[in-house]
């Protein structure tokens, strides 16, 4: 998340504890409509125009958090409606997983050319000479641009001498790499679903919290509280999330105190994953695929599905880490219910897939985690814990940063082969997947391994994380340096891993 | 001058590295101006110090710069106070 839009990151979170502190204390869930008096107190409004709509819509979060759907603002809904069907210890995820909460979406048209107080009503003027439609006049205090006429072309913007111009993007669809946000009749945000792959940017960037995911935590914590064989897996861009002073030992510890029976690293099956994609790789392209593109991202897998059809067959066939790494613990416990923690979005669809929902039970991101965590008073600093997490190898941690699945692939194939000529591309944000995607169906990129990442700078930048960029970089490279294992050849854990 | 910044799960939750980023850049910032003094501004972060276990409200995050405990900290009031304090 932008951890500096500080406001709506924090009732986001609260919103997440809560959820969390209810589940772990068992409270009746009929008590809903008095949380948002937790989340929002007192009498006066802090962050919108009225403290009822900021009410309003905290109920809605919380509704989304405990996996319910949005309520269409012109039907008397109860804030409970639906309540005895998620009120369940297991799955009970239903589509779509963005919702836009229509009442706190503030309308912002979707693209204009402003004229701001920046101008000085110049006697040069030269944004009216460069208008192609002659749409700029110049009025009592400044310049005027005729809304009707203006083709939203730009060359006013660049002509003025005092920055006077301004353009402006609705940033949730600016943002979206598919151009899935339209506007519903009253000129609000609308996902189209059908273009959607749910990435989350437009849920980072609204700057008015306008749009929010649906949760699993409520159902996770009544599964932790009633069975066994509890286990998280989680994605290799954990380290540095939780706090600078948790280690990732304290952290794994911190996650077995919530009720889990185990907990292993993502990257353990970034390491089969890689192995599995090297062979293909090698085996199948030139002669069977013109290229082949990573499968690790689900959001960029579904974008391909949905825009390029024809080249969907160049993804690789290979699981992704996260169902690798469950398919390591089924084999050892077939009873297993495994979560997936991570800093994604998508994954929550993913884990609905017919060949994923037997072995990823729930999803949940690092900032649902935390609130758990907060919901639990569990200090992760406080953690004695002196074991060392050897699960995976270096280039398997490098998964979380954009660019590391590709080196992790091109590394482990080079092993396998050393004469073999290996050139890779990555993309690291969903515009630019589409567009490295047009590039390859033009046959630009053949004999190359495309890694697409739908998130700008991989995983680390995901939705659902809780720390900056850097620091989270930084955390995931030392991680990465102390690893045993160089690369996922050496991994003993795999060793007699069956690869596909 | 000493800035602490808490690190308990409570104030991670709500933004303890968020603050702790930009007054580290702050750092950076002061170091390029000359009208601020430079030395000695120490950046340490805390375990859990308990105010929020006996706290009736919410109080997270917590900073503590020097002797002051500022509740409720922001990135802004912080900044603002280190400023404040290193101007020549």
């Amino acid at each position: 998340m932008k951890e500096t839009y500080v406001d709506l990151v924090n009732i986001r979170r609260k919103v997440f504890a809560e959820i969390a502190r209810i589940a772990y204390n068992e409270i009746d869930l009929n008590e809903l409509e008095r949380i948002p008096y937790n989340i929002v107190p007192g009498e006066v409004a802090k962050y919108r125009e009225n403290i009822f709509r900021e009410r309003a819509i905290v109920e809605e979060r919380l509704r989304l958090t405990l996996g319910l759907n949005a309520r269409n603002l012109g039907e008397f809904t109860k804030v409970t409606d639906g309540i005895e069907s998620i009120n369940v210890d297991e799955i009970r995820f239903v589509p779509p997983l963005v919702n836009v909460i229509t009442f706190a979406c503030e309308a912002c048209p979707v693209r204009a050319f402003l004229v701001t107080d920046n101008c000085r009503k110049c006697l040069a003027h030269p944004c009216t000479n460069v208008c192609p439609v002659n749409a700029i006049s110049i009025g009592k205090d400044r310049a005027i641009i005729d809304k009707e006429k203006c083709i939203k072309c730009g060359k006013c913007k660049e002509s003025c001498p005092y920055s006077a111009i301004v353009e402006y993007h609705r940033p949730c669809a600016q943002v979206c790499g598919v151009n899935a946000i339209e506007n519903d009749e009253l000129g609000r945000a609308k996902i189209n679903e059908e273009k959607c792959v749910s990435c989350g940017r437009c849920i980072t960037q609204c700057p008015f919290g306008a749009i929010a995911d649906k949760s699993q935590i409520y159902q996770l914590i009544k599964a932790l509280k009633s069975k066994d064989h509890m286990y998280a897996i989680i994605a290799p861009s954990f380290v540095g999330q939780f706090g600078v002073l948790a280690s990732p030992a304290q952290v794994f510890e911190g996650i077995k105190q919530l009720g889990f029976k185990d907990v292993v690293e993502v990257s353990l099956g970034a390491d089969i994953t890689t192995l599995n994609e090297a062979k293909e790789f090698l085996e199948k392209v030139p002669n069977e695929y013109p290229f082949m593109g990573t499968s690790c991202c689900n959001s960029w897998t579904m974008m391909v599905q949905k825009m390029f059809p024809d080249q969907y067959k160049y993804i690789s066939d290979s699981a992704s880490p996260m169902v690798e790494t469950a398919k390591y613990i089924k084999k050892k416990d077939p009873d297993a219910i495994i979560t997936f923690i991570g800093p994604c979005i998508s994954k929550k669809l993913e884990a609905l897939r017919e060949d994923v929902k037997d072995y990823v039970h729930f999803v949940i991101t690092f900032e649902e985690l935390m609130g758990m965590f907060v919901a639990k008073d569990i200090e992760l600093s406080e953690i004695v814990v002196d074991e060392e997490i050897q699960d995976a190898s270096n280039l398997g941690r490098g998964f979380a940063v954009a660019g590391g699945v590709a080196e992790a692939v091109k590394q482990t194939a080079l092993k396998l082969e050393p004469t073999r000529k290996i050139e890779v591309e990555s993309a690291s944000n969903l515009h630019d997947c589409v567009k490295l995607m047009r590039i390859a169906k033009a046959g630009k990129k053949n004999g190359y391994l495309l890694e697409g990442m739908a998130c700008p700078n991989g995983c680390v930048a995901g939705p659902g994380t809780l720390a900056s960029l850097d620091r989270v970089k930084k955390a995931v490279n030392e991680f990465k340096s102390k690893s045993a294992y160089t690369t996922p050849l050496e991994n003993e854990k795999i060793g007699d891993h069956p690869i596909e | 001058m000493k800035v602490k910044v808490c690190m308990g799960s409570h104030c991670t939750l709500l933004g303890a590295m968020n603050i702790l980023d930009q007054v580290e850049d702050l750092k950076n910032l002061i170091s390029e101006d000359d009208n601020y003094n430079d030395e000695e501004l120490e950046i340490d972060v805390l375990k859990c110090p308990g105010y929020c276990k006996n706290a009736k409200d919410n109080i997270s995050p917590v900073v503590i710069i020097d002797d002051e405990v500022v509740f409720n900290a922001t990135s802004q009031i912080v900044m603002e106070k280190i400023m404040k304090k290193k101007r020549k």
